[in-house]
C-alpha cells in the first residue's frame, strides 16, 4: 500500500522530480566523461601529449564530486521539505514511522539509481560525441580511447551509489526525528517580517569590507602567493554571504521606503514579496554567487589558458621555424610561405661542443624576444643582437669546473642560440656551445651541418607544412640518439602544439565544469523558489480578485524573480571578472575574450530564469475562467 | 431615470459540458439593487448564492443572461476589461479577509489606489480619510498578523471602500469573526450605508448579520425563493428571516 502512496505521489511531483533528475543526470554524465578521459591509463600512456590533460580531468571530476555532494544533499531535503504534510498525513492515519522512513529511503535509492542510469547513458553518449571532438581539435589520434570504459563506469556508479546512500540514510535519521505534529503544521510557518536595525549596517559594511579585503589580496597574488590564495578566497566567500545576508534586505528596504516608487501599480506588492523573498533567500542566494563565480571562473580560466597559447608560444622563440640540416622538401614549403625573414648558419659538431661561426652570426644578427614569463608585455618587440664579439673564441653551456681558458658568451648571443637555434634540448645533450671565428673553425674536427632559421608573416597559416618539417626534424634527432630514448622538440610549432593541447583540455574541463555547477546552481534557486511558491498562490489569486490584470500580475512575477536572479549573478561575475587577475601569474592576459564565457553563462542562467518563472507562473496564477 | 446600481436579468449558470452531466448552479435569477440599498443575499449551502456573487463580481461568466453594474454591461467583456472593471468599480470584503500578510495595513488598503495610477500624495489623503471613518487610523503601519480579526476585517472594508467603488460586496464577511467583532463590523457597514451612500449587497447564511439589511433576497435551488423587505426594527426583522429560514428548510423536508 505504501508503495503505492509512494508512486503515486512521485509522480503528482514528476516536475520537481525531474528538475531534480536533470541536474543529477548532467553531473553524473560529465562526471562519467572525465572518467573515460582521466582514467584510461592505456590511451593516457599511448598519446604522450595528453598526459598532462589526465591529470586536468582528474581535477575536474573532483571538483565536480565536491559540489555535487552539497547538490545532492540540498535538492533531497528540499524535496523531503515538500512532501513533509503528505508524509505526517500517513503517520497520522496510522502508518508506521519506520515503514514511511523505508519508503523514504527506498524512493532517494530509486532516484538514484535512476538518474545513474540515464546520466551513464547520456554519459557514454556525450564521451562518444564530444570526446571524439575534442581529439579532433587536438589532433591526437582516438586508438584506444573508449566512449564506453568499464572502469570508469564502476567508478561513476561507486561513487554515486555511496553519495545516494548516504542522502537517504540522511533524509530517513531526518524524518525519524519529527513528530507528527511536527511534519503537519510544516506549512503553517508564517513569513516574518525581521526588524532591520543598526545590526544590519554594520554587518553590510563588513561584508563590503571583507570583500574589498579578499579582491585585494587575490589581486597580488605575486606578493602573498599561496595564503594570500587562500586566505583571500575565504576572505571573499564570507563577505559574499554577509553581504546577501544584510546589504541586499537593507536595499529592498529603502526601494520599499520611498512611497512615490512603492504607491505605483504593484510596486507595493512586488517589492514586499521580493523583500520576503530575499529574506528567506540569503544562504542560497551567497551560495548561488559563489557557485556562478566558480562555474563561470572554470570556463573562463579554461578560455584565458587556450587564448594564451600563441602568446605562450611566442613568448621564448621568435623564429617559427628552426630547421637543422634542412632538405629539398623543407625549401619547397619554404617556398609556399610567405616568408619575413631567413637566415641560414654554419656549425660544426663533435662529442664536445656545437662551434658556430662568428663570421656568419656576425653577417646576420638574428633576433630575439624581449618578453620572458616572468615579464611579458605585448609591446615587447623583438630585438637584433647587437652584442660585439671581438675575441677569438667563445664558450657557454660547458662543465664549470674546467678550466675557463675561454670567454663566456655574451648574454644576447647566448640567448639567441639557446632559444632559437637548438631545437632539442635532448639535441644539445651535454656538449657546450663556443662560438668561433674562421681560423678556428676551420680547424675543428666534426660534422658540419646548417641551421636555418625563419620568420614567417602568421605562423597558424602553415600548420600543415610546420608539422611535416617538425616531423622530418624529429627523424633527423632520433637517428643521432640512442634508441628508446624520447625526444622533445621545442620549435615554435611542437610548443604550439603542445600548450594547445594541455589548454584546450583545461577548456573543455572548465566549460563542462562550469555547466554542471550553472545547471546544479540554477537548479537549486529554483528549488526554493518554488517551494514557496504554494504559499504565495493565495496572494495572487485574492490580487485578481480585486481586479489587478494578469499581465500586471505577470510582469511583477518577472520582476521579482529577475532581482533574485540578477544578484547572485552580478555579484558571480564580479568575482570571476576580479578573480580572473589571479591567473595574470601564470597567464600573459587572462582577459582574452573573456565575454564568450560570461555570453554562454548568460545564456544558460536565463533559460533558468524562464523555466523559474513559467513554472511559478503556472503555480501562482489562477485559471482563468 | 433608472438609479439601478445593478441588474440581473434571468441569469443562467451550468456547470459541465453539454451531453455530460451538466449541473444547473443558477436557473434564471434576476434582481435589481437600487443606489443606496444594503441587499442581503441568503440561502441554505448549495442554493447558488456564492455562484450568483461570483457572477455578479466578473470573476466567473455566466451561461446565459444580463448583468449590469453602474451602467454598464458586463457579461461582454474582455478579461482585462473585466479586471479593470473590478478594480474600480467593486469593492470586495471576503470572509477570510484576503489582505496580503507581507504588506502593512496602509499598503493593503492603498493598493487599489495604486492599481489606477493615483499619485502618491491623493493614495496617502484617501486611505487616511477611509481609515478614519472605519477607525483603524492607529494601526495603518502594522502587518495583518499583528492586528486582530476585527481590525483585520475593518481593513479589508477600508480597501474594499477606498476607490468609491459602485457597489460593495460582501461574502460572510462575519464568517471568521467572533460575535463583538461581528456586531461592531455590521453596525458600520449599516452606518456607510446609511451615511455615505454605499450601495452594499452581503452574501450570508447568518439570520443574525443579515437582519442589519434593508432588503434579503432568499435562493432556494438555483432560483429566488422570496424577498423581504425590513419595515419593523431590527429584532423583528431578525425573526422574520428565522421564520422565512424555518419555511425554506421545511420546503427542503418536504
Amino acid at each position: 500500500m505504501l508503495l503505492k502512496l509512494s508512486l503515486s505521489s512521485m509522480r503528482k511531483m514528476m516536475k520537481d522530480y525531474l528538475v531534480l533528475l536533470v541536474g543529477l543526470v548532467i553531473s553524473i554524465s560529465i562526471f562519467y566523461m572525465f572518467q573515460t578521459l582521466g582514467m584510461n591509463d592505456d590511451y593516457v600512456k599511448a598519446n604522450s601529449m595528453i598526459r598532462s590533460i589526465g591529470i586536468v580531468f582528474n581535477v575536474g571530476a573532483f571538483l565536480l564530486a565536491f559540489i555535487t555532494i552539497f547538490y545532492i544533499f540540498y535538492a533531497n531535503s528540499f524535496l523531503l521539505s515538500l512532501r513533509r504534510k503528505e508524509l505526517g498525513m500517513y503517520m497520522v492515519l496510522g502508518a508506521k514511522k519506520a515503514r514511511i522512513s523505508q519508503m523514504l529511503f527506498g524512493e532517494t535509492l530509486l532516484m538514484g539509481v535512476v538518474s545513474l542510469v540515464i546520466g551513464s547513458l547520456v554519459g557514454i553518449v556525450l564521451s562518444s560525441g564530444i570526446g571524439q571532438l575534442l581529439m579532433g581539435v587536438l589532433d591526437i589520434s582516438a586508438d584506444g580511447y573508449y566512449p564506453f570504459y568499464l572502469p570508469a563506469l564502476w567508478m561513476t556508479w561507486g561513487f554515486f551509489l555511496v553519495l545516494f546512500l548516504m542522502t537517504a540514510t540522511i533524509n530517513a535519521i531526518r524524518l525519524a526525528r519529527a513528530t507528527e505534529l511536527d511534519l503537519i503544521s510544516a506549512e503553517q510557518q508564517n513569513d516574518n517580517i525581521k526588524a532591520k536595525g543598526i545590526g544590519t549596517m554594520v554587518v553590510a559594511i563588513l561584508g563590503i569590507l571583507l570583500i574589498a579585503f579578499g579582491y585585494y589580496l587575490l589581486t597580488h597574488l605575486e606578493l602573498y602567493v599561496a595564503l594570500g590564495f587562500i586566505v583571500g578566497a575565504i576572505v571573499t566567500t564570507i563577505g559574499t554571504y554577509l553581504v546577501f545576508i544584510s546589504l541586499l534586505p537593507v536595499f529592498v528596504q529603502m526601494l520599499k521606503n520611498n512611497k512615490k516608487l512603492n504607491d505605483r501599480q504593484l510596486n507595493a506588492f512586488t517589492l514586499a514579496q521580493l523583500r520576503f523573498r530575499i529574506n528567506n533567500l540569503t544562504k542560497i542566494l551567497g551560495t548561488v554567487a559563489m557557485l556562478i563565480a566558480l562555474g563561470v571562473g572554470a570556463m573562463a580560466g579554461g578560455l584565458a589558458f587556450q587564448q594564451n597559447v600563441e602568446l605562450v608560444a611566442s613568448i621564448g622563440r621568435i623564429y617559427d621555424i628552426t630547421l637543422h640540416d634542412p632538405v629539398a622538401e623543407d625549401y619547397q614549403a619554404l617556398a609556399r610561405m610567405q616568408v619575413l625573414e631567413q637566415n641560414t648558419y654554419r656549425y660544426k659538431k663533435d662529442e664536445q661542443a656545437y662551434y658556430f661561426t662568428k663570421d656568419d652570426l656576425l653577417a646576420h644578427p638574428p633576433l630575439i624576444s624581449t618578453n620572458t614569463m616572468e615579464q611579458y608585455s605585448p609591446d615587447n618587440e623583438p630585438k637584433r643582437v647587437t652584442q660585439p664579439l671581438p675575441e677569438k673564441a667563445y664558450i657557454m653551456n660547458n662543465d664549470p669546473d674546467e678550466e675557463q681558458k675561454l670567454a663566456r658568451v655574451p648574454k644576447e648571443w647566448g640567448q639567441a642560440i639557446l632559444r632559437e637555434f637548438i631545437s632539442s634540448y635532448e639535441m644539445l645533450a651535454d656538449r657546450a656551445v663556443q662560438i668561433v671565428d674562421q681560423e678556428t673553425y676551420a680547424k675543428i674536427e666534426g660534422s658540419e651541418h646548417k641551421v636555418l632559421v625563419a620568420q614567417v608573416d602568421d605562423f597558424l597559416k602553415y600548420k600543415d607544412d610546420l608539422k611535416a618539417m617538425d616531423e622530418r626534424q624529429m627523424k633527423l634527432l632520433k637517428s643521432g640518439q640512442q634508441d628508446d630514448q624520447e625526444v622533445y622538440l621545442n620549435s615554435k610549432y611542437s610548443t604550439y602544439q603542445q600548450v594547445y593541447a594541455f589548454t584546450s583540455g583545461t577548456l573543455f574541463m572548465g566549460f563542462f565544469l562550469g555547466i554542471a555547477f550553472l545547471a546544479m546552481m540554477a537548479s537549486c534557486l529554483m528549488f526554493k523558489i518554488l517551494s514557496g511558491a504554494t504559499r504565495d498562490k493565495g496572494r495572487y489569486s485574492m490580487l485578481r480578485k480585486i481586479g489587478v490584470r494578469k499581465e500586471l500580475l505577470v510582469g511583477s512575477i518577472y520582476k521579482e524573480l529577475f532581482v533574485v536572479f540578477v544578484f547572485p549573478a552580478l555579484m558571480g561575475l564580479l568575482h570571476v571578472l576580479v578573480g580572473m587577475k589571479m591567473f595574470s601569474v601564470i597567464l600573459l592576459n587572462p582577459y582574452v575574450n573573456i565575454w564568450a564565457p560570461i555570453a554562454i553563462f548568460v545564456a544558460v542562467y536565463a533559460i533558468y530564469y524562464l523555466i523559474t518563472v513559467r513554472l511559478y507562473r503556472g503555480i501562482v496564477l489562477p485559471k482563468e475562467v | 431615470m433608472s438609479t439601478a446600481v445593478l441588474e440581473v436579468k434571468d441569469v443562467q449558470k451550468i456547470y459541465g459540458k453539454k451531453g455530460e452531466s451538466q449541473s444547473h448552479a443558477l436557473k434564471g435569477v434576476s434582481l435589481t439593487i437600487e443606489k443606496g440599498e444594503f441587499v442581503g443575499i441568503m440561502g441554505p449551502s448549495g442554493s447558488g448564492k456564492t455562484t450568483l456573487l461570483n457572477v455578479i463580481s466578473t470573476l466567473d461568466r455566466p451561461s446565459a443572461g444580463f448583468i449590469q453594474i453602474a451602467g454598464t454591461n458586463i457579461t461582454q467583456m474582455r478579461q482585462n476589461q473585466l479586471a479593470d472593471f473590478r478594480s474600480q468599480k467593486l469593492g470586495f470584503i471576503f470572509q477570510d479577509f484576503n489582505l496580503l500578510e507581507n504588506l502593512t495595513v496602509y499598503e493593503n488598503i492603498a493598493l487599489p489606489l495604486s492599481l489606477q495610477g493615483v499619485p502618491s500624495k491623493e493614495i496617502s489623503a484617501k486611505v487616511n480619510k477611509v481609515a478614519q471613518t472605519l477607525g483603524i487610523s492607529e494601526i495603518l503601519q502594522k502587518y495583518p498578523v499583528q492586528i486582530s480579526g476585527g481590525q483585520k476585517q475593518r481593513a479589508a472594508a477600508a480597501r474594499a471602500l477606498v476607490h468609491e467603488p459602485a457597489i460593495l460586496l460582501a461574502d460572510e464577511p462575519t464568517g471568521a469573526l467572533d460575535s463583538k467583532n461581528a456586531k461592531s463590523l455590521l453596525e458600520t457597514m449599516a452606518d456607510l450605508n446609511e451615511n455615505h451612500q454605499v450601495s452594499i449587497m452581503m452574501v450570508t447564511h447568518d439570520a443574525f448579520s443579515a437582519s442589519y439589511c434593508k432588503r434579503i433576497l432568499f435562493i432556494q435551488d438555483g432560483s429566488l425563493y422570496t424577498e423581504i423587505h425590513r419595515t419593523t426594527d431590527r429584532p423583528q426583522f431578525f425573526k422574520q428571516i428565522l421564520d422565512v429560514l424555518a419555511e425554506l428548510g421545511a420546503s427542503h423536508d418536504g
